[in-house]
């Protein structure tokens, strides 16, 4: 399996900041694009990913909701999370929620948003999406990394060696 | 003779005379406030509570960090580290209250040092963006759009086989899209569920609302519920067509109850239940992982969406489905048909989306397919295990530690015995033995026994 993938569609950095810590911690790859079709190529390699994408609800950019709409027909295992860079009035803010998901989406997110919150939904469905590919049975939350310790004993390292002469 | 101090009076530092800080900090419309040292909220100004919503007296030794645990008005009062190393810095936050305000604050955090470096920072906060219309906009248009085109990609036909087996779960998915009822799928992972409730929603009479598909293990049950009930929720709004639950066994039980209210209620606006498992609603229930109100009364109409295993007479119409730009020869639906296929459709589909990068210059040969499942259509042998010759591995190993004690000690045999803990006279016979080169000997000749160590 290859490593599982964060795949952040923004244009500020924000939200790649945000998740670097879970990255660390988990031992994800995080790829911040810009790009549309960067982005789709990239969830359309085959390994277990999660797409986020930031969207400005005022502005008209089909492309973003296109993107939403291809990744749930090309690669439905990959969840994708919609992020509105604004707020908006309880009403607009379901329809807006209710029309991402229809697309295809598994979550949008609108602000204030909070680093823990951005983590929770990103972990949860990496860790399904992973669990998918290796059909393991759910236990949420992932178990942090074991952190390698050295060996006890003295071992000769080879790698010691200098160039063969 | 120095002058005697001045009463510590509150807002009136020492030297200050007769200014108080607080007071001229109150008089201003910036919202202003003071953390101390330990970034603990000290002071804010009225027009600091105002724009945070919530009194001074409340807020008062609130730590502001952006620690997981800390609350979205921490998290944004936070100072960043460049202002806690002493340095003036600016940040720009999501505003943390005031659904329909303004989206951003700048903070500007001014810190100040005294002789036992950081003693406070005082903060202040500019509003970024202008207010929310109150009134509500409509979704774009081309959104409406793309939710049609994309619709469109879920019809029966998807699921029209010539088997008894698709021709049965057609006629039943065509049968449920005609209800409202609560349905429940039962089907391995993979199987198609979800593709199966959102036929049934799309071509169902509430395919003009949403289908709304949550994973309910794959979230934790707070986000689930803020979506569900919180602030700009989409239960109770007409937005909501059809709503699936994927594992609904996977939530809490009083969620799950919660849920059950809803959908028992049917009030005007309450989308249509499905819910996806492995399982059936009744063994959920057994094991206890549901409440019995799912089997009792949400579970009405229950389809079994079969596995591959059962469908695989259709092999090459899925094939065709998940490659279509694809010449697929023949003899692959032949290695494709003695699988097992755990993951169902979903690792049909894996499965030759990777074999399609592969074929790109020609048609999806055997190939192309994992040697996995070569090897178990009998087209590929096993591979042999790779030999281990241990004298070969061992003898192999000594020789380059022989060299690397050699050549630390300078070709010196009795140090480079020593090095490795054994006698100088075997470490001759090892040396004529493996033929080691080393320094003074030539290249191929046998080794010189007795080397003189250089100078």
């Amino acid at each position: 399996m290859k490593s599982p993938r964060m795949v952040v569609l923004e244009l500020d950095g924000w939200l790649a900041r945000q998740l670097r810590e879970l990255a660390t911690e988990s031992r994800w790859l995080i790829r911040a694009v810009r790009g549309v079709d960067t982005a789709l190529s990239l969830v359309l390699e085959r390994s277990p990913a999660v797409l986020l994408v930031q969207f400005e609800p005022s502005e008209d950019k089909p492309s973003l909701l296109t993107l939403i709409a291809d990744v749930h027909r090309l690669a439905p295992d990959v969840p994708v999370v919609a992020v509105a860079d604004s707020k908006l009035p309880d009403a607009e803010r379901a329809a807006w929620t209710a029309a991402l998901l229809d697309l295809g989406a598994r979550y949008v997110l609108f602000p204030p948003l909070t680093k823990s919150v951005l983590e929770d939904v990103v972990s949860g469905l990496l860790t399904a999406a992973i669990r998918r590919v290796t059909g393991e049975e759910p236990a949420l939350p992932l178990p942090r990394p074991v952190v390698p310790t050295k060996p006890a004993e003295t071992v000769i390292d080879l790698a010691d060696e200098d160039v063969e002469a | 003779m120095a002058e005697p101090p001045e009463p510590n009076r509150k807002g009136r530092p020492r030297g200050s005379g007769s200014f108080a800080w607080r007071a001229f900090f109150q008089q201003s419309t910036t919202p202003v406030f003071v953390l101390g040292k330990g970034r603990r909220l000290r002071f804010a100004n009225a027009a600091c509570e105002t724009l945070i919503g919530m009194e001074l007296a409340d807020a008062l030794g609130m730590v502001c960090s952006e620690r997981r645990h800390s609350s979205p008005l921490a998290a944004a009062l936070a100072p960043t580290p460049e202002a806690q190393a002493g340095k003036p810095d600016k940040v720009r936050r999501a505003a943390p209250t005031g659904r329909s305000g303004p989206p951003w604050w700048d903070i500007s955090f001014m810190p100040l040092s005294g002789e036992d470096g950081l003693i406070g920072i005082v903060g202040y906060i500019t509003v970024v963006g202008e207010a929310i219309p109150s009134t509500p906009k409509r979704v774009p248009a081309s959104i409406t759009t793309l939710r049609e085109k994309h619709a469109g990609q879920f019809t029966f036909d998807l699921f029209a086989g010539t088997s008894a087996t698709s021709v049965r779960l057609a006629a039943q998915l065509r049968h449920a899209a005609e209800s409202t009822a609560p349905l429940w799928l039962i089907g391995e992972r993979g199987s198609g569920k979800e593709t199966a409730a959102r036929a049934i929603h799309h071509n169902g009479k509430r395919r003009n609302a949403a289908f709304v598909g949550l994973d309910c293990a794959g979230l934790q049950p707070y986000l689930l519920e803020s979506l569900l009930f919180g602030h700009g929720s989409i239960l109770g709004t007409d937005h909501v067509g059809t709503l699936y639950l994927k594992d609904p066994s996977a939530l809490p039980r009083d969620l799950q109850q919660r849920l059950a209210e809803l959908f028992l209620q049917s009030a005007p606006g309450t989308p249509r239940l499905i819910s996806g498992s492995t399982l059936t609603a009744g063994e959920l229930v057994g094991e206890g992982k549901l409440v019995p109100t799912f089997h009792t009364a949400l579970s009405v109409l229950e389809i079994t969406v079969p596995s591959l295993r059962e469908r695989l007479a259709e092999l090459a119409r899925f094939v065709s489905h998940f490659v279509p730009a694809a010449v697929v020869e023949s003899g692959v639906l032949d290695v494709l048909r003695v699988q097992l296929w755990p993951g169902n459709l979903r690792e049909l589909a894996d499965t030759l989306a990777e074999a399609a990068t592969l074929a790109t210059d020609g048609p999806l040969k055997t190939e192309h397919l994992p040697r996995e499942l070569r090897v178990r259509a009998g087209l590929a042998p096993l591979v042999a295990s790779k030999p281990l010759p241990l004298d070969a591995i061992l003898e192999a190993v000594e020789k380059r530690l022989i060299m690397l004690a050699m050549r630390k000690t300078n070709n010196h045999q009795g140090k480079a015995a020593e090095l490795l803990g054994v006698f100088r006279a075997r470490l001759g016979r090892r040396l004529e033995a493996l033929k080691v080169p080393f320094s003074g000997s030539p290249a191929g000749a046998a080794p010189n026994h007795s080397p003189k160590p250089q100078q």
